[in-house]
């Protein structure tokens, strides 16, 4: 199957080397997770595949085309943000039909598709309301609804859920989950936590510490037991981060 | 309605204060005479008097058209200003450089200037308004251009949305309670300080009708303009601009 995104060879430079150099591809239909320890690029590369910033170096195919960080993109690409990102002064509704309007439908159209895709992320009957009267939960479906609703190529998230309550949060991935499954939309997630990739991703991407590379790439098909997958991350991310203080803090003799 | 809610909306305890005020005013009066200060009596007739010939319209409505030019012209020209902050950093720069400079200039510097370069016309109060309230209503702008969220723009590019677009849903409203605030303080300034300019070379307007009371020692009069600006500032204040911020704030 021919890839929906290929991931060649990118790197980021901030001063110093972010993201070393990292190579992925993406078949139609995968949930990829993108973890790692902090500070290791995570978002810089989400914003590299989505066009939003240039990388230093490497090619970001999607469906064969290179991606070029340019304001006057064609891309279809949905953005999910780790703050929802929605206009206070326009409703959910607005919010949703805004995005619409670069895809050249008429306002009935933009209205009946941000309706069934506000219904689609579960906010039937919140469509007239302002992002400032719903919950923070309520804020990021509305985000995920605009999102889904250009039908996008390929849908990334960053962190979508880093602000939300820990109840909100589990019901937050079983929806993505229930979204992704409805509508096989091609995702890549980042997130820092290891049981919300292991709970909705279907091919997890374990970067390693700064510069980083691909440390670990896991295909999350249930041929592997849960808690196990779990735990060897959880091993993987503590050896990155030791790593990481490793190269970051002077040696001891230096230290006065 | 009960009894505490109307308390509350009379703001009771500030009428209090205020016949306490009425009171001791009347006994400085009759201390001092009618010359220094006139009795309220003296005032809330002389007030009746001018609503009754017309005269209250006549001046204030002379007074404002000069403040609607001056503040109309000073407003668009923040709002040109405010659109070069948003293209380019350097205009943001010399724009914020520039109000500096007119902020700390003083009211009394535009009118001697504009007495000279436009000699006793209406041209001298408008100018005079222009010069004042520009920099109030222009830095406010300026502020609000400058604290538009990037992120929601960036947001913007994300969904390929046109450069009009992102102007009209995003930067517009965000910057809008910027001028309506800039606004709210420049009309009140633009009142105070044309009426000042109104002192010299012009013959209608409120602040022309304090100074001629004054010499003509009709200070009740004075007293009675006083309380016609009074009511201008308060009723543009509550009708035009809660009303603007009411609107603007329907969202939040």
């Amino acid at each position: 199957m021919a890839l929906k995104l290929e991931v060649r060879g990118i790197g980021k430079d901030f001063l110093i080397p972010v993201v070393g150099s990292v190579s992925f591809g993406v078949e139609p239909g995968e949930f990829v997770c993108l973890l790692g320890p902090n500070g290791c690029g995570k978002t810089t590369l989400l914003r590299i595949v989505g066009g939003i910033e240039p990388a230093s170096r490497g090619q970001v195919l999607l469906d064969g085309q290179p991606v070029i960080a340019d304001r006057r993109h064609q891309r279809h690409v949905g953005v999910v943000f780790q703050e929802d990102r929605l206009l206070p002064w326009l409703s959910l509704r607005d919010n949703v039909a805004l995005v619409l309007k670069p895809l050249g439908l008429d306002a009935p159209a933009r209205h009946a598709r941000a309706a069934q895709y506000l219904r689609l992320a579960g906010l039937q009957g919140f469509e007239d309301y302002y992002p400032g009267r719903v919950s923070g939960g309520m804020r990021q479906r509305a985000a995920i609804a605009r999102a889904l609703a250009i039908e996008p190529d390929l849908l990334l998230m960053d962190e979508p859920f880093g602000a939300l309550d820990a109840q909100n949060r589990r019901i937050m991935q079983q929806e993505v989950r229930r979204i992704w499954a409805e509508t096989r939309r091609t995702i890549l997630f980042v997130t820092h936590s290891i049981e919300e990739a292991v709970a909705i991703g279907t091919t997890l991407i374990m970067l390693s510490a700064r510069p980083s590379r691909i440390r670990e790439l896991i295909r999350n098909d249930g041929s592997q037991e849960r808690g196990k997958l779990v735990d060897d991350l959880n091993t993987m991310i503590m050896e990155e981060v030791q790593r990481q203080q490793a190269t970051d803090l002077p040696p001891q003799g230096a230290r006065s | 309605m009960s009894a505490r809610d109307w308390a509350g909306r009379l703001h009771l305890p500030t009428l209090a204060v205020l016949v306490v005020v009425l009171v001791g005013w009347t006994l400085l009066s009759r201390r001092y005479g009618a010359y220094v200060l006139p009795a309220p009596g003296s005032i809330v007739t002389g007030f009746a008097e001018i609503v009754r010939s017309g005269e209250i319209w006549t001046h204030a409505v002379a007074s404002l058209s000069r403040i609607a030019v001056g503040f109309g012209l000073a407003i668009v020209l923040s709002l040109l200003m405010g659109l070069g902050a948003f293209a380019s950093r350097t205009a943001r720069g010399i724009v914020t450089d520039l109000l500096a400079i007119l902020n700390s200039t003083s009211v009394f510097v535009w009118i001697v200037v504009s007495l000279i370069w436009f000699g006793l016309s209406n041209w001298a109060p408008i100018f005079t308004t222009f010069m004042i309230t520009l920099p109030v209503v222009a830095s406010n702008l300026v502020e609000g251009v400058a604290a538009v969220d990037r992120r929601l723009l960036e947001m913007g590019d994300v969904y390929r949305l046109s450069e009009y677009e992102k102007f009209t849903s995003i930067v517009i409203p965000s910057t809008l309670p910027y001028l309506v605030a800039g606004m709210k303080v420049g009309f009140g300034l633009a009142l105070k300080v044309s009426v000042v300019a109104e002192i010299f070379g012009v013959t209608s307007g409120i602040g022309y009708v304090m100074n001629y009371s004054r010499e003509i020692l009709a200070t009740q009069m004075v007293f009675v303009w006083a309380l016609v600006m009074i009511l201008i500032m308060v009723a543009t204040d509550k009708l035009l601009f809660d009303t603007l911020n009411r609107r603007l704030a329907r969202w939040r």
